[in-house]
């Protein structure tokens, strides 16, 4: 996913002097082919991610593009005022590019994981925040963001995703739809987690129970006014998100069904703890031990429709 | 020779547009009740001789593409900023008396969509800088020919930021780039070098690749002097450290921290003020 975000930028900075790559010290080799192909849009800074971004906000007050890609923490912990006031609050179009969104970057311990960022960012006026599930879905969002010239957040996976949304050919900022006609649970998701999701689909429909998917790659404003009808019949509404429990798509979600004066009552959520996770590992070894593997959200929807 | 730039910052003679540009400082300040008025006056001449004989501007066309940048990265001396515009033409003398409140172009802290002429809204220490570095390489991508100058204040220095937009200002050899420090070596606290030292400041810029000038902060001529040296798009940035007085021109403001930041100014207070910018 991250190789293909870059690979992007590339691709339209060639199209586009207004696109500038800047990267805080990402390790040798990133991005080469740009760097030689286009030095001028090329800027591998040093591990400054205030400067960075203010930096990055100069250019763009400018009129540039500036595609800044670090590791998500340090974006969104360590230069949260940067963010807030340099980018936001002149709503300049800078993308953020956040490297190792939720677990990640597990083996690295709680300094490096990136699970509160959706909350973070999405209390940010102005700031337009991103989960994509693939590699297609960061290209063709990366694409779309040329044409809107307000500041991104955009949260990388770990790369290497199934590719699950090519039947999505370009990005318009709207829910992705997994429908399974007659279905009583929704599950619904973001990012990453929509992998996991599908994987949870197909071992429900072993069991004779079937799930609806719907993925938010916008988080936000979740535009669900189509999918009225679908949220007001469901038995079963369950949010799987790779985020603490508040703040990230649970609570839009919430915001977004009262709005429209749907039931909450059906709705329940899987998703990290809110805690400082001194375990290790592998980011799959996490998924399980919080219940956001396939087969562990299936559980808990059979578990879900067996207690209604 | 050592030359002692506190005394004199501390001995120079104001003309009477330094005090004219105060007077509007006070109509500010009076209109809204509160204000930093010592962090303001020590910035007064440095603005002026930008705004009057340095800066390309032009307050009929704010936005023209061409003009210099300036940022007043603290932007809680934004009354110094706000005088200087208005004297500029950029908004009406009188709209100073709307200083702060709720219906107002002008705040405590400058912001850029409210106010034609404000490059960039500032008020948390330690932003300027680094945007400016960003701007000054905006400029060189683009092939222009416009300059960065940054104003900053000596208690922002404490922000890391600071160096880290340093740093990477040198490494691009931004040469059209010019940082401002306000050297008045006080804080909201008091004496800066009784909270973070600042000891051999030309040192740490110049440590840090910049070439650096010392200046009387108050003394219009040296600051037009420093202010308008040609540079070069790819060269070496400058630091002009310019030594000031907090609350220069105003004794009371001179004397008393507590004119750092003041609220529920009463009348008779701004009238006292107003007498002693004119002994």
């Amino acid at each position: 996913m991250r190789q293909r975000a870059l690979e992007t930028v590339h691709k339209l900075a060639k199209k586009d002097p207004r696109i500038l790559f800047v990267g805080s010290d990402l390790g040798a080799g990133t991005l080469q082919s740009m760097k030689d192909e286009l030095p001028n849009q090329f800027f591998m800074e040093g591990i400054s991610e205030q400067h960075v971004i203010g930096f990055s906000a100069g250019l763009a007050q400018e009129g540039f593009i500036p595609f800044f890609n670090t590791i998500g923490t340090f974006l969104t912990r360590r230069a949260y005022e940067q963010i807030y006031i340099d980018i936001a609050l002149h709503n300049l179009p800078v993308r953020l590019l956040a490297g190792g969104g939720g677990m990640v970057y597990a083996p690295l311990g709680p300094t490096h994981t990136a699970i509160e960022d959706f909350s973070l960012m999405l209390s940010i006026p102005g700031l337009q925040v991103f989960s994509p599930a693939d590699a297609h879905e960061m290209e063709t969002l990366i694409e779309a963001s040329i044409n809107d010239l307000r500041p991104y957040y955009i949260r990388f996976g770990k790369g290497g995703e199934k590719i699950v949304t090519s039947s999505f050919e370009i990005f318009d900022y709207a829910p992705r739809l997994f429908l399974t006609e007659g279905s009583k649970t929704i599950l619904c998701t973001t990012g990453v987690m929509l992998q996991q999701c599908l994987d949870a689909q197909s071992l429900l429909a072993e069991q004779g129970e079937s799930a609806t998917i719907i993925h938010f790659p916008y988080l936000n404003d979740l535009e669900i006014s189509n999918l009225l009808e679908l949220f007001g019949k469901s038995k079963n509404i369950v949010c799987v998100e790779e985020h603490v429990p508040r703040g990230g798509l649970y609570t839009q979600l919430v915001h977004e069904l009262v709005r429209h004066r749907l039931p909450t009552r059906n709705l329940s959520q899987i998703s990290l703890l809110h805690s400082f996770s001194h375990n290790y590992g592998s980011q799959v070894d996490h998924l399980e031990f919080h219940g956001l593997t396939g087969w562990k959200i299936a559980m808990r929807v059979i578990s879900i429709l067996k207690e209604k | 020779m050592t030359i002692n730039y506190v005394q004199l910052a501390n001995e120079i003679t104001l003309d009477k547009r330094s005090k004219d540009l105060r007077s509007l400082i006070l109509n500010a300040l009076e209109g809204g009740g509160r204000g930093h008025l010592s962090s303001a006056l020590s910035l007064v001449e440095i603005i002026r001789v930008l705004y009057d004989d340095v800066l390309l501007h032009d307050a009929g066309d704010p936005w023209f593409p061409q003009r210099d940048r300036f940022i007043l990265s603290k932007g809680h001396g934004c009354l110094g900023l706000y005088a200087v515009l208005a004297d500029h033409g950029y908004f009406p003398l009188d709209e100073l008396k709307t200083f702060c409140q709720f219906d107002s172009r002008i705040g405590g802290h400058p912001e850029r969509f409210t106010l034609p002429g404000i490059e960039f809204s500032t008020g948390a220490l330690g932003h300027g800088f680094p945007v400016g570095v960003g701007m000054a390489m905006a400029s060189r991508l683009k092939n222009e020919k416009w300059r960065t100058f940054i104003l900053m204040g000596d208690g922002e220095l404490n922000e890391g930021s600071t160096w880290e937009a340093a740093m990477h200002a040198s490494q691009h050899k931004l040469g059209f780039l010019t940082i401002i420090v306000d050297y008045n070596r006080a804080q909201a606290s008091g004496p800066s070098e009784s909270i973070v030292s600042l000891d051999s400041l030309i040192d740490k810029f110049r440590s840090f690749g910049f070439e650096t000038i010392e200046v009387n902060g108050h003394n219009t001529e040296s600051l037009l002097f420093e202010l308008q040296k040609s540079t070069q798009a790819v060269g070496t940035p400058r630091a002009i450290i310019a030594y000031t007085i907090k609350g220069k021109g105003i004794v009371s403001a001179e004397k008393s921290p507590e004119w750092h930041h003041k609220a529920k100014i009463s009348v008779d207070e701004i009238q006292l003020l107003r007498m002693e910018i004119e002994t």
